[in-house]
């Protein structure tokens, strides 16, 4: 299904290229020859080194429907993928009415010349019909509307009421056929759900699709919840919640909703977060003044302890090798982040940016570690690598916490409060593209599934 | 009486010196050298590119055309001359000339054997009037070099080079049969840079750029338009790479027509190789 055209191919005679050097070198000197420097009868070799990254047109006909009754299902399943692509920020969807040919056959080559005229890049188009069984039948190929070939088709076969799941799933697969990562869309978002005045706030844990629909509720808000955090390779979450007694660490099958209580500690446990096998929690635990990480091997039930200072150690996190652990620790003074091996071992600082730092996250790419920056009175949302450089603050204002990254790494999930009550946002990993996730009422602490595929 | 002889002593001593010093400073006046106003031209890239053009109507040159060069080369080059072999002419005259002058020298030296012609000329010149030469001349090239020195305290390599040749000449030339500057303008390749820039869309999770360097060849007809898809020379693996792959090809194909190449100059822009080099991007 590849372009054949673009395949590589060894050729012998290739010029000389023009490098960085040269180019100074030409300018400094004024000479005009360096800039092309071939003799006529050669190749002219120019160097493009900056490029301009912009949200690609793509245009994305209704699906096709097999049958008129299907029709509207078709026209959802293209709005979904729609959304899910322009909410990325890295496509644009080319508004429908601008298209002048109109797909009737998804089999046949579109004409290529109707979507350039469009300024489209990318079309993707699809059918879906209605099988014997009862099950869907959901179809798409994506063309390169320039070079004039088919860049990816694939189809899917499901039971109509999961026609949203296949959406996303297929809106993942464009985004990696264009931007060449894993998209995130066929993903859930774990968050506590905020309803009632400020003083008798009722906290529930709730579970929804990444664009906000599906909104289902895990808890049922009469004790408060906390720090939600998905198993990354189960249905399962692990929560902080508390009724009458001491705060404690939980675990819940979503599916199931069966719940029980990680380990039988005699103080507080809280700030808890999986292993990226999914086999262990990694905790807090108070002791005095102090709080200590622990791990808990959930088979085996054993707890290992990490870290003995008399300091607070919180928010843990492992890196997504398993490797590394990265964690909140005020041994220094201030809250700043610190990285340490996961068995155990001496801790380095990693965080030496302005201010104080917190709740950091590692990035399921491994590349970032993300954290909430307390500046002053302020609460920023920034990233650094886990070496300590390159940290960046991607947003900051009044409250901006618990940062939680998409399956692929690129984007951000957290949650600020401008007063009344918080709600979720999203923003890229380069700090563009922030935008608001709709929610029922108000919502904070989320947490991004892994793709759900 | 001892007080007063003292105060005498020491006034005597102090009129001296300060006598001495009033008259042994002299103040010279401080010194500025004037510094030489440099008169400077501001040229658009268009005159620039007008100017090294060369003029179809200008005077053929009697001899080579000197390419515009700002150092010496650091190597003197020998005196044989590659053209010089080829034509059968020309050789005999220079074997001619060397033989008798320079049997023992065991490397035949350019600059040495100038400067041995010079006098001679002069000399010849110089017989009616007999004055005596002003520099007495140093047959053998000196082994300390201004140029060398120079070099030396150049510290700026290997970021900038200079235009080096044989000996230096600031005067732009008519243009030589090698140089591109005479056909196809610093305007019309920016033009054509500047295009590809602008349509090309680098996919944004690139992490490791060295690895999505991508070459591509492309050639035109004569309004600009691609003759065939274009080829890519370079190799990668992964969806990254084809992603990257992809973005470099699009924005070949977006850019035609490439109306800003003009067509006189057709032979020098049908046949491009196009580096699409992320590296600048992404650093990380």
């Amino acid at each position: 299904m590849k372009p054949s055209t673009f395949d590589s191919f060894p050729f012998s005679f290739v010029g000389p290229t023009l490098n960085r050097r040269h180019v100074l070198a030409g300018a400094g000197a004024g000479a005009l020859a360096v800039l092309a420097p071939r003799r006529a009868g050669a190749v002219l070799s120019i160097d493009i080194n900056q490029g301009n990254i912009q949200p690609m047109p793509i245009a994305l006909p209704d699906f096709v429907a097999g049958t008129p009754g299907e029709a509207e299902m078709a026209r959802n399943v293209t709005s979904v993928i729609t959304a899910d692509l322009q909410r990325s920020g890295l496509f644009a969807p080319i508004n429908p009415q601008a298209y002048i040919e109109k797909i009737t056959n998804t089999d046949a080559v579109p004409r290529f010349a109707d979507w350039r005229a469009i300024n489209a890049q990318a079309l993707a188009t699809g059918r879906l019909t209605r099988q014997g069984d009862g099950r869907l039948k959901v179809e798409f190929r994506l063309w390169d509307v320039f070079a004039g070939q088919q860049l990816d088709g694939k189809q899917y076969f499901t039971s109509p009421d999961n026609w949203r799941r296949i959406a996303h799933i297929i809106a993942d697969a464009i985004y990696q056929t264009l931007t060449g990562e894993k998209g995130y869309f066929d993903s859930r978002i774990v968050f506590v759900d905020e309803t009632g005045p400020k003083r008798q706030r009722i906290k529930r844990l709730a579970i929804m699709d990444q664009d906000g629909f599906g909104v289902r509720y895990l808890t049922r808000g009469d004790e408060l919840v906390l720090t939600p955090r998905f198993n990354p390779s189960t249905q399962e979450i692990t929560y902080m919640a508390y009724g009458q007694g001491q705060p404690k660490v939980y675990l819940l099958n979503i599916e199931t909703g069966q719940r029980e209580i990680v380990g039988n500690f005699p103080g507080m446990s809280f700030a808890p977060r999986f292993s990226p096998d999914g086999q262990k929690v990694i905790m807090s635990l108070q002791q005095g003044p102090n709080a200590n990480l622990f791990v808990m091997d959930l088979r085996s039930k054993q707890t290992t302890r990490l870290t003995d200072t008399p300091a607070i150690d919180t928010a843990p996190c492992y890196s997504p090798d398993g490797k590394y652990i990265c964690f909140e620790s005020d041994r220094g003074g201030s809250q700043q982040i610190y990285v340490m091996p996961a068995n155990g071992g001496p801790a380095t600082r990693i965080s030496f940016g302005q201010g104080r730092h917190a709740g950091p996250v590692w990035s399921p790419r491994g590349d970032y570690i993300a954290f909430t920056g307390l500046i002053g009175s302020q609460f920023a949302i920034g990233v650094l690598k886990p070496d300590g450089s390159g940290e960046r603050i991607l947003t900051e204002g009044f409250h901006n916490e618990g940062p939680t990254f998409a399956p692929n790494g690129r984007v951000i999930m957290f949650f600020r409060d401008l007063g009344p009550g918080p709600f979720l946002y999203t923003i890229d990993i380069t700090g563009r593209n922030e935008l608001k996730v709709p929610t029922p009422s108000y919502a904070s602490d989320p947490a991004w599934s892994p793709l759900l595929s | 009486m001892q007080m007063r002889t003292a105060s005498a002593i020491s006034t005597g001593l102090h009129v001296g010196v300060l006598l001495w010093a009033t008259l042994s400073f002299t103040g010279e006046t401080f010194h500025v050298t004037p510094a030489q106003s440099l008169p400077v031209d501001l040229v658009s890239e268009k005159q620039f590119s007008e100017m090294t053009k060369g003029i179809k109507e200008a005077k053929k040159p009697t001899e080579k055309p000197k390419p515009l060069v700002e150092k010496k080369a650091d190597t003197v080059k020998p005196v044989e001359d590659l053209k010089a072999k080829v034509t059968e002419k020309q050789e005999v005259k220079a074997t001619a000339q060397k033989a008798p002058e320079t049997p023992p020298e065991p490397k035949p030296d350019p600059i040495a054997q100038k400067i041995k012609q010079q006098p001679d000329q002069k000399e010849a010149k110089a017989q009616p009037t007999p004055l005596p030469p002003k520099r007495p001349h140093i047959p053998q090239q000196p082994k300390f070099n201004a140029d060398k020195i120079a070099a030396l305290l150049d510290k700026r390599d290997p970021t900038r080079q200079a235009a080096t040749g044989a000996e230096l000449n600031s005067a732009p030339s008519l243009g030589t049969a090698m140089g591109n500057a005479a056909q196809l303008s610093q305007s019309e390749l920016d033009a054509l840079r500047a295009r590809l820039m602008a349509l090309w869309n680098p996919p944004v999770g690139i992490q490791d750029p060295q690895d999505y360097v991508i070459r591509i060849r492309i050639q035109l007809d004569r309004t600009g338009r691609l003759v065939s898809p274009p080829r890519v020379l370079s190799t990668g693996h992964g969806q990254l790479y084809d992603t990257a792959r992809d973005s470099a090809v699009r924005a070949v194909f977006r850019g035609q027509p490439f109306d800003m190449l003009k067509p006189d100059h057709y032979d020098v822009w049908k046949d491009i190789e196009v580096t699409f080099d992320p590296r600048d991007m992404f650093r990380g």
